[in-house]
């Protein structure tokens, strides 16, 4: 049942008004909402009468109150006693700046100080509430971010206001002045690094792997039944994770107000594997203007080829380290997850009805195909490299070993001795480990504190050889006389702490050990 | 001393002022109600009170007598309850006349206000009967005026016309002579409906605090912090102020009869687990009749 109020209710008309509603009201429909939103002023006099109602109607709510109304019945009360929903101020964003767009919805400027984001979805209000939650939650949680603080009525649909002064986006900043984009990359990946670390209580976000093993479950009608299988059980595999993950990090997200980084946009705020985020980040960068170059230009303002550099000196700082075989191996394992993502989304959207749509799930379908060749899991570990055992791949071993020495306090010397360790034991499993064929090697760098240790740890699948069983040579010798790989192996025992060999489980396992 | 009322009404209003129910009907209806103790607290008139105590039995619910003066002052309206008074005292006698000399002296300005702006006549009969009513006021004006065909309603005639004749400076008691008299006759004065002034009015936090402490410069000893209009807030906000400055609490309706949609009986007192402090001592104190 509902009943409209308007005007003022005062003393002079309380009870005329009241007579009115109880006339109208029927005690067999227990539900009442009092519409208000024509309400212009209620006095004590009127503030009984709702009283009265309420005691009559326990289930009562009041609707459209304006902030007057709205005041008198936060301070005496009537808010605790029943459902009160306040009004909605009008905004128009006509002639407003558009600064942005994203997945919900469009973000307008409309004044000096204020933007609002107006939703495009049928239920907005639920949107906008979501999007409020979570934003207080990754605030209490120590990220950066803009909390709006009035819900307003925008044409038909409603739209969050926020305080933003003074605030340029780092689309914007890349945008016009290109010489930032060292900085940039700097100030992105160390906010990013912050959301990855940032533990969630359970339960407070949804998880990104729910998602993402959806998309993967829908792909199985659109691909060779064996790489559908494939695709499905690494994301699977990648195990659970608390830690949040932002889930649209694109430039237009990451707004520097006065010095200081804030993100924006936190509807799509998740939980889950960091390999989640990177494979949305690779579609905001290249995915979605892979094949049509200019939609990056009108998305971010930047053009393609910005867009790719940003991405592959992110990755570098991401990962902290220049190996571009590190590199390749996240990139290949976000663009599964970016290609799958676009695949679906074109699909959903009836790519495959016209020939425009048919030629970009093609485009994209190739790719993810070839990706799934090469690929065994998701997941990544900055401080492991997976590459090929060839000698031509020293360089990019020691250069990854030294990346992650570079975070140690570790001597000259000492890095010298483990260059000179490492260099003998890869160039040792490139050279015999899989003769005459070629295969792959791990070196996975652990570093401990107290004290201060760096173990580095070699796997190869070849076959079983155990590089320590071989006697010391005689260094007393004459050089001529000495057997060279022997003296290899003396050097690295003698530089290390510890030195290990197991093989477990068809794989050679050397371990190094340098306290530093 | 009586054992403690599970149910009691201190507020409520006869035909001797704006209610619609006589005396003897409002203790029929108290007995009805279950209602084990009660106060009749007319405005400015302690006769709806003395009637009670002619009909009243010993088997009927324990009675207190009460009264409501309309009070202003500069800084602004108020209604004080008086409970447990003796009547025949020469203080309340006394407070009682004034008030009621006030309201003669406005029921006439406003006749004639009515009769010079609007040119609204009633006859010398009705003026007779309407003088002759304990308490005269507003709404019995409007009866008049809807009678003759002046106003549609008794609201229409009070918002249109009655109201509109202004009164500037002392046609109200002041609230520390209600507050003297009630003392002088022994009662127990108390503040009505705090938050709502007269009724009217919605006043809080520091404001509140500033009138009580006023009131109680005069000898204002309890506060009415169970009242039909309160939300729950209200009500804990009331009871923390009578804490605070150790004054005495009530609990009351405002039942009017028809004239407004209070239901007798209805204060909130059952919503609470247990009485509070200063509930406990005003029944201790107060004068009951048994």
């Amino acid at each position: 049942m509902a009943i409209k109020l308007s005007g003022r209710i005062d003393s002079n008309n309380a009870a005329s008004v009241e007579q009115e509603i109880m006339e109208k009201l029927d005690s067999s429909n227990p539900s009442v909402v009092i519409d208000a939103t024509d309400l212009a002023y209620i006095s004590s006099a009127g503030l009984r009468v709702l009283l009265r109602i309420r005691k009559a109607y326990p289930h009562m709510e009041i609707h459209g109150v304006n902030s007057d109304v709205y005041e008198i019945l936060d301070m005496t009360g009537f808010t605790e006693m029943m459902k009160v929903e306040k009004a909605y101020r009008v905004v128009s964003v006509e002639g407003c700046e558009e600064i942005g767009h994203g997945a919900n919805g469009k973000i307008y400027r409309i004044d000096q100080d204020n933007v609002v984001k107006v939703y495009k979805n049928a239920d907005a209000l639920a949107d906008i509430q979501h999007e409020r939650e979570v934003a207080k939650l990754a605030l209490i949680l120590g990220i950066p971010t803009a909390i709006s603080y009035d819900v307003v009525r925008v044409g038909e649909s409603y739209g969050s206001v926020f305080e933003m002064l003074n605030a340029r986006s780092f689309s914007k900043i890349l945008e016009t002045e290109p010489d930032k984009m060292d900085w940039c990359v700097g100030e992105y990946v160390e906010l990013l690094k912050k959301i990855h670390g940032t533990l969630v209580p359970k339960g407070k976000l949804p998880d990104m792997k729910e998602t993402v093993v959806s998309w993967a479950e829908f792909m199985q009608d659109h691909l060779p039944e064996e790489a559908g299988k494939k695709l499905l059980d690494m994301v699977k595999a990648v195990p659970q994770d608390d830690h949040m993950i932002h889930g649209d990090y694109h430039t237009k997200n990451v707004e520097l107000q006065n010095d200081e980084i804030l993100l924006i946009d936190m509807d799509t705020l998740a939980v889950g594997n960091p390999i989640f985020e990177l494979g949305s980040i690779f579609n905001a960068f290249i995915g979605f203007s892979e094949l049509d170059h200019n939609v990056i230009k009108e998305f971010q303002g930047y053009d393609y080829e910005t867009a790719g550099t940003f991405w592959h000196k992110f990755l570098a700082a991401y990962l902290e380290t220049d190996c571009e075989t590190k590199i390749r191996e996240v990139e290949d394992k976000a663009r599964i997850i970016g290609y799958t993502r676009l695949i679906r989304r074109s699909i959903r959207r009836g790519g495959l009805e016209t020939e425009e749509g048919r030629r970009e799930i093609d485009f994209w379908k190739t790719r993810l195909l070839e990706l799934l060749e090469r690929t065994d899991k998701l997941t990544f570990n900055p401080m492991e490299l997976e590459l090929e055992a060839i000698p031509e791949n020293l360089e990019e071993v020691q250069a990854f070993v030294d990346d992650r020495l570079e975070k140690t306090d570790c001597s000259p010397k000492a890095q010298m001795q483990i260059d000179v360790a490492v260099e003998e034991i890869f160039i040792n499993i490139a050279s015999y480990a899989y003769a005459p064929d070629k295969g792959k090697a791990v070196v996975r760098v652990e570093v401990s504190d107290d004290p201060v240790t760096v173990k580095i740890t070699f796997v190869d699948h070849g076959i079983p050889y155990d590089p320590l069983a071989k006697e010391d040579p005689d260094v007393n010798l004459p050089a001529d006389q000495r057997d060279a790989g022997g003296l290899g192996i003396f050097m690295t025992k003698k530089f290390m702490d510890d030195v290990n060999y197991t093989y477990m489980d068809g794989q050679n396992i050397l371990t190094l050990m340098k306290n530093l | 001393m009586m054992t403690f009322p599970k149910k009691m009404d201190l507020h409520m209003h006869t035909t001797i002022s704006d209610g619609s129910d006589s005396p003897e009907e409002i203790l029929a209806r108290v007995r009805e109600a279950g209602i084990q103790l009660f106060s009749v607290t007319d405005h400015d008139a302690m006769k709806g009170c003395e009637i009670i105590r002619s009909v009243r039995t010993k088997e009927d619910p324990a009675f207190i007598n009460g009264i409501e003066f309309s009070c202003k002052d500069e800084y602004g309206k108020y209604h004080i309850l008086g409970y447990g008074y003796d009547p025949d005292s020469e203080a309340m006698r006394k407070v009682v006349e004034v008030g009621h000399g006030h309201r003669i002296r406005k029921v006439k300005a406003r006749l004639e206000y009515l009769k010079e702006t609007f040119g609204f006549h009633f006859t010398d009969e009705e003026i007779r009967e309407l003088f002759k009513l304990d308490n005269p006021g507003k709404p019995h004006i409007g009866n008049l005026m809807v009678k003759h065909g002046y106003a549609g309603s008794i609201e229409e005639a009070i918002d249109g016309f009655i109201n509109k004749k202004k009164f500037h400076g002392n046609e109200n008691v002041r609230p520390e002579a209600a507050i003297e008299g009630i003392l002088g006759g022994g009662g127990i004065p108390v503040l009505a409906h705090p938050v709502y002034g007269d009724g009217g009015q919605l006043i809080l936090g520091d404001e509140m605090e500033d009138r009580i402490r006023r009131l109680m410069d005069f000898g204002l000893k309890g506060l009415e912090c169970f009242y039909s209009g309160f939300t729950d807030k209200l009500r804990d906000q009331m009871l923390d102020s009578a804490r605070r400055h150790g004054l005495y609490v009530t609990a009351g309706s405002d039942y009017h009869g028809t004239n407004k949609l209070v239901v007798l009986g209805d204060n909130g007192l059952d919503a609470v687990k247990e009485w509070p402090d200063g509930l406990v001592r005003f029944l201790k104190d107060v004068r009951i009749e048994e």
